[in-house]
């Protein structure tokens, strides 16, 4: 291994050593036949700590034994690599890269990847003029980060950081396919299969490392631009050691652990070849940074067909939690502050109706939410990370949220005259027996406060879940807004059509209702408009993938956008002349009628808002190629059936 | 484990269980990368890996190497022979002994009807060693026809062509070692990044160790001419000017080898007067080079203490590709660059075996680098194989650019196709469908029953493929290696060795000449014909045993050569295969005829490879993962003279030319200049509906990559659809 120096010397076939090349290795993987220097990894001194201050001896930073097998396959073997336990980490000379394909061709073949999945990829950004022209292409599979963003989003702790290389590995039989890991991963890194649906991704080659080898894509690289070690090493005959090239997303996003070298001069600007409407200018420091690059013009248009996305399950799953929410939590809150119509609503048999409708909702959105899994049936293991995962705890927010309403709903049930009624009528049944010893009305409390902390809870965890850093389109206080003030407003729509109706049959006097429920709805309008103004004052004033998305936004569907923003314009006005004419006693009769045609034209609003939040968000992924990791091409492939061929390498979608 | 976790995951990783390994040399290029093949215990195979003690890739493989392994089982292959009488009808499967039959009959009646020579032959780069050899055996000793070549004429022709007028004989002079030894190396349109992958890993190894100067000529920046320390972005088809001024500047600047042009070569007073006419101050305006940089580059090469070029499509595939090839080797004769570590003329191959062929399958004259205008020659091949000199012809037939032609005037009216499809890879491809109407007779044997010009056959026979079958390979270096045989045919598809021989027991001289059952007692046979003193191309002392423990054997390698390694170079003591032993210089000049941009057809149009796919895509369009790197045809434009004529990025275009038309997908990028575009020339139904050919004079090698367009804009949606349904196999 390293004391073969120079590669030609080895070639003569009379005196290379045969026979040989496992001797003193681990069996996790076959060396080849005579392998060379390159493939082996380098004996270098080793640092402490990374330029972080993360220790790079993962056993001092866990105290675990040092001689544990990793079990790869079930093999109970310790590997020989005596740097096993030290974080490793990919090493990429962008000055070398060819773009040839051989890194992504040798990771495909070892982890048996069908073409439309690949854990390693290449993409290129160009510049210049010709024949002054350059491209840097940029080969990237997953950096196992010191802050492994998919593995604290993974609700179902598919992932492990093992202390062996500071790998990050998943278990893809233990995956849902939620895809929420390829939302936060800034660089693309876990691959959602469609067709399986779940995730897998790089894992390091760690049977390689075992045994000291290289993984496959480096000893791979015909241009000599991938290289790997311990981290914070530079390879031999390299002289930078940097932590972002063009392209790459801030590094201080994950503390990822790559390391570049990239010393040729590249042009001011550099542009993507894929449909990402980014292209990276070089500041003053010399480093690259996202700039909106207008692909496509000015031009606004409609694409109202576009907003149909396979994200509809979440845009569903969203609204109806929200609603949910709203629904059960106004009117609770009201009859809790003393408001005479809630208080006397909430002892009314129809306080029963509106916690199972709210319980329908919140079931149905998160049935919903299921149905967007790649493996539905897995679904309860959505709250396996509470610990880490914002998706976990959304999740199980809302299902206390649920719980929380049904069991209101239960204790609720012995009050109920006409349910009491028709048991007593059609089965006999007589409820107030079991429940005559309960103190119902506290129960009721207690069961009403849990589901509206747990629906607080979900709903705070639903924004945290898209504040991710990966994603500037969302990572922005107005998803908190767009959340809460759906949940008003839709929630309040609800709540008025259960209670307002209960009240009108009652014949009492619904004005108190009305101006409460009204002051909802306005609220949640104007919390949802301040949001977007600050949204679309920040997005056009930054320079990243969410200004990006907002480009597409005022383009590609400039139209829709305007629409829904003259809209929601004009519903609150609306909304707030509604509240002055109720609280001033006009008609009931017109003021309810009006509030129907603002409620739905809120509805109409509120979906299209949520469909294109899904649809615009451009993640700081890696540049793409010109047809590979192309967006813009995979549409297309699969608008016109090219996809319906799997070598074309782009799966079909079967949502 | 990290963040608090206690149990671990399972951590699973595909395994291959490999049972053993077999040896194999890639089917691809030339660069001749040694495979081993891992099959398990049922013989299946599970995997493959570059060879990591070949000393030609080091363990390095590309990704059409890497994933080669997969092609066996491709959707399309032929699994049972076909016939059928009329090309507008459906075939029919049948039996090997009906196909052979009736193709052997159908041979004999055209011959008879209409000549020996109206019955052609038109073979491949792709088929093993001793399965050309076979071949030719069968074509000039047992059919006769004269109208017999390969598709290495769209190649590699204009090299052999070269070699021949300045050496006396074909046959690279140098090897890969060079990199190791140059102190300049100059690239004339060859993009190594790209077409030969190892190889420029090879020379980024040498680069690595000891910085040396990188020159690239070629109209496009690819990633060779942007690592270049000097890229000359050159008028196409201008690049004898640019070497001609090169030499110019040289000569008259007397940076030439003298004691070398004297001692070693003839013509240098006839040199020296043409370049006269070639000062870099008018040169610079035709081949669009500066003069600075012309005297620049010229005093680079000839000053370093060894220089080399190397070149692949854009010198050959030009109507004056051989006279290119001439005038790289003159740059290399007088700068004493020939047959040194460092200095050398390097063709860089196309095709795993075009080597192959150009030694022994008897194309362009009989094996063994022998011509049929030698009486000496014709005699000896005549005895060895146990038949009457007579039967040979006294000069070499047509080559394959102008079987087509003879076809359209129907001299020829029977072909066989051996591993090759001139519907996708043949330029003016109208003209190519037209002659294929034309023939009474077309038998196609290939790998895939899919294969575009199968569409003209009568009969067809499915080829076994690569691992299938054994025999040599000899790539650009002269380096002989060995394809075991891993697993058997695949289907009813047959070793096409299997094919010849059996063709052969169907022609009287068939019976005379022994066809022997296995490779390698063809290999001994070619072993035989090698032999003789003064010849280069000796591989007598090779076995295929000798060729796997040395990983491969370059050529010369003699009976009773010391240890495992053949000569690295040729010419190294300045003797050449001339009659006088002398190099001849030969002084090129510069004619255009290259059909140029003008007021109608506005662009340059160029053609190329991309990495991923190889020739007309019959393999790689199959393998997704090599596939969906460029799963549709694409053109790169510039942004500049897309934005004039309002054409967007990834929308699709139609280009004119004066032949037909295309569509494609644009791909805009300053990678090429504001008067040009390229287009990657492996799909059918593509650039060759557009490209003219000329014919180069003295290797009928056509000139792909100079022609003229028009672009217009097109139905999207129409153009989609067009796309989907060209894609369909």
């Amino acid at each position: 291994m390293s004391e073969i120096k120079d590669p030609v010397q080895s070639f003569d076939p009379a005196t290379a050593k045969l026979g040989e090349e496992q001797k003193g290795r681990s069996n996790h993987w076959e060396v080849r036949t005579q392998e060379q220097p390159y493939a082996f990894l380098p004996e270098q001194p080793i640092k402490d700590q990374n330029r972080y201050g993360q220790l790079i001896d993962l056993v001092e930073l866990t105290g675990l034994d040092a001689n544990r097998p990793m079990f790869i396959n079930d093999n109970p073997e310790v590997g020989s690599n005596p740097n096993r336990n030290k974080q490793h980490g990919f090493f990429f000379t962008a000055d070398n890269c060819i773009g040839c394909h051989a890194c992504e061709a040798a990771c495909s073949e070892k982890n048996e990847n069908p073409a439309h999945i690949a854990f390693r990829s290449v993409g290129y950004v160009e510049g210049g003029s010709y024949p002054d022209y350059k491209r840097m292409n940029i080969s990237m599979a997953c950096n196992h980060c010191d802050d492994p963003v998919c593995l604290k989003g993974c609700p179902t702790r598919a992932y492990t950081k093992h202390a062996e290389y500071g790998a990050v590995l998943q278990d893809p039989e233990t995956c849902f396919g939620c895809g929420y890991c390829t939302w936060v991963c800034p660089y693309n890194a876990p691959q959602l299969d469609p067709i399986k649906g779940q995730v897998s991704k790089c894992n390091m080659c760690v049977d390689r490392l075992e045994v000291g080898l290289k993984p496959s894509c480096v000893s791979a690289c015909i241009g000599n631009a991938l290289d790997f070690g311990v981290i914070e090493n530079t390879p031999e005959n390299r002289e930078q050691c940097k932590t972002s090239i063009p392209g790459f997303p801030d590094p201080e996003i994950t503390h990822p652990n790559i390391r570049f070298q990239q010393t040729k001069t590249m042009p001011m600007e550099m542009s993507r070849t894929d449909s990402m409407p980014i292209k990276y200018h070089r500041d003053e420091k010399g480093s690259y940074k996202p700039v909106v690059d207008q692909k496509q013009g000015k031009a606004r248009f409609w694409n109202l067909s576009r907003l149909n996305s396979r994200e509809n399950p979440l845009v569903l799953f969203t609204l109806f939690a929200q609603a949910a929410f709203g629904l059960f939590s106004i009117p609770f809150v009201a009859a809790l502050f003393g408001i005479a119509p809630f208080v006397e609503f909430m002892s009314s048999d129809m306080f029963f109706v509106l916690c199972v409708v709210s319980v329908v909702f919140t079931a149905f959105g998160l049935l919903m939410s299921v149905t967007h899994l790649g493996k539905p049936m897995r679904f309860y293991r959505g709250f396996n990370n509470l610990r880490h995962s914002p998706m976990a705890r959304e999740g199980f927010g809302l299902s206390m949220l649920a719980a929380g309403g049904g069991l209101t709903a239960l204790f609720a049930l012995p009050l109920n005259q006409t349910i009491n009624q028709w048991l007593s009528d059609w089965f006999d049944f007589d409820l107030t027996v079991l429940s005559s010893s309960l103190n119902l009305q506290n129960y009721i409390l207690g069961a009403g406060l849990f589901a509206l902390i747990s629906g607080i809870g979900g709903i705070y965890y639903m924004c945290r879940c898209y504040r991710i850093k990966a994603r500037p389109f969302w990572d922005h206080w107005q998803t908190g807004t767009s959340f809460v003030g759906n949940s008003l407003s839709l929630g309040a729509t609800f709540a008025g059509a259960i209670i307002v109706s209960t009240i009108l049959v009652q014949g009492a006097d619904v004005t108190q209702a009305l101006v409460v429920l009204l002051s909802c709805f306005s609220i949640g309008l104007a919390i949802e408009a301040i949001g977007l103004i600050g949204h679309n004052h920040d997005m056009n004033r930054a320079e990243h993938e969410g200004a990006a998305s907002h480009y597409v936004q005022c383009t590609t569907f400039g139209k829709t956008y305007v629409m829904r923003n003259w809209l929601l314009g004009l519903n609150l006005i609306a909304s707030l002349g509604l509240l002055t004419l109720a609280s001033e006693g006009f008609s009931t009769f017109w003021i309810l009628a009006a509030w129907i045609a603002l409620a739905l034209v809120n509805i109409f609003t509120a979906a299209i808002g949520r469909a294109l939040f899904y649809i615009l968000v451009i993640p700081t992924t890696m540049p793409g190629a010109f047809f590979w990791k192309n967006k813009g091409f995979e549409d297309h492939a699969r608008d016109i059936g090219l996809a319906n061929n799997p070598a074309t390498g782009v799966a079909p979608l079967h949502h | 484990m990290l963040f608090g976790r206690k149990n671990r995951k399972p951590i699973v990783i595909p395994a291959k269980q490999v049972k053993e390994w077999k040896y194999t040399t890639c089917n691809y290029c030339s660069t001749g990368c040694v495979i081993e093949i891992g099959v398990d215990e049922d013989k299946k195979i599970v995997t493959s890996r570059g060879h990591a003690g070949a000393d030609v890739n080091r363990g390095k493989l590309c990704i059409k190497g890497l994933l080669e392994h997969d092609l066996f089982n491709s959707p399309g292959r032929g699994t049972e022979p076909l016939i059928r009488k009329k090309h507008y009808e459906a075939f029919e499967k049948t039996t090997w002994d009906t196909a052979l039959d009736t193709s052997a009959e159908k041979i004999k009646e055209i011959q008879a009807k209409y000549g020996r020579d109206a019955f052609a032959v038109v073979s491949t780069g792709q088929l093993l060693t001793e399965e050309f050899y076979t071949l030719g055996k069968l074509v000039r000793g047992c059919i006769g026809t004269n109208n017999y070549d390969g598709n290495t004429t769209l190649c590699m022709a204009s090299a052999v062509s070269g070699y021949k007028r300045s050496f006396g004989s074909d046959g690279p002079p140098g090897c890969y070692d060079d990199f190791e030894h140059t102190h300049c190396f100059m690239a004339f349109g060859s993009n190594l990044p790209e077409q030969h992958p190892v190889i420029y890993w090879r020379l980024k190894e040498a680069l690595e160790k000891r910085k040396f100067p990188l020159i690239v000529v070629d109209p496009r920046v690819t990633m060779l001419a942007q690592f270049a320390d000097i890229h000359l972005p050159i008028t196409p088809g201008t690049d004898c000017v640019l070497i001609n001024a090169m030499m110019h500047v040289i000569i008259n600047e007397g940076l030439q080898d003298q004691d070398y042009i004297d001692a070693n070569t003839q013509g240098f007073d006839e040199i020296k007067a043409l370049v006269q006419d070639y000062d870099p101050k008018s040169a610079q305006h035709v081949c669009g080079i500066d003069e600075d940089t012309i005297r620049n580059v010229a005093r680079i090469y000839a000053n370093a203490p060894s220089a080399m070029s190397i070149w692949t499509m854009g010198i050959n595939q030009s109507t004056h590709g051989s006279d290119g090839v001439c005038n790289i080797n003159n740059l290399n004769l007088i700068t004493g660059n020939i047959g040194k570590p460092g200095g050398t003329s390097l063709s860089i191959t196309g095709q795993c075996n075009a080597m192959g062929t150009r030694e022994w399958s008897s194309c362009s004259g009989l094996p063994g680098y022998r011509a049929l205008e030698k009486p000496e020659h014709r005699e000896e091949i005549a005895n060895f194989w146990g038949i009457d000199s007579e039967f040979f012809p006294e000069k070499r037939g047509l080559t394959q650019t102008d079987i087509f032609p003879a076809i359209e005037a129907g001299l020829i009216k029977g072909l066989w196709l051996v591993a090759t499809n001139p519907l996708t890879s043949m330029p003016n491809q109208a003209r190519i469908r037209k002659a294929f109407e034309n023939l009474e007779f077309l038998v196609v044997q290939d790998v895939y029953e899919d294969v575009e010009t199968n569409k003209y056959s009568h009969v067809y026979f499915p080829a076994s493929v690569w691992a299938e079958k054994e025999g040599c390979h000899t790539n650009t270096e002269r380096r002989v290696n060995l394809i075991s045989n891993v697993i058997p045919p695949y289907a009813n598809s047959k070793p096409d060795f299997w094919i010849f021989n059996e063709m052969a027991k169907r022609f009287e001289n068939g019976k005379k000449i022994k066809f022997p059952e296995q490779p390698e007692e063809a290999f001994n046979e070619m072993k035989h014909l090698s032999k003789g003193a003064g010849r280069t191309l000796d591989i007598s002392g090779m076995s295929y045993e000798k060729i796997i423990a040395a990983r491969g054997i370059q050529w010369p390698y003699r009976e009773g050569d010391e240890g495992l390694k053949g000569e690295a170079r040729l010419y190294g003591d300045g003797k050449f295969q001339t009659p006088n032993g002398k190099a001849n210089l030969i002084p090129v000049k510069f004619f255009n005829n290259n059909e140029q941009p003008c007021k109608e057809y506005p662009f340059w149009l160029n053609s190329g490879r991309v990495v991923e796919h190889f020739h007309t895509r019959t393999r790689t369009g199959k393998i997704g993962n090599c596939n969906k790197f460029s799963p549709t045809p694409y053109m790169e434009m510039n942004p500049d003279a897309a934005n004039d004529l309002g054409i967007a990025h990834q929308s699709y275009v139609r280009l004119t030319s004066r032949r037909g038309d295309a569509v494609v997908m644009v791909q805009l990028t300053q990678r090429v200049p504001r008067n040009m575009v390229f287009i990657p020339f492996h799909f059918h139904d593509c650039v060759n509906r557009l490209t003219l050919g000329l014919l180069d004079p003295y290797s009928r090698q056509p000139a792909f990559k100079q022609c003229s367009v028009r672009i217009e804009q097109v139905d999207q949606e129409e153009a989609a659809r067009t796309n989907v349904e060209s894609r369909t196999y």
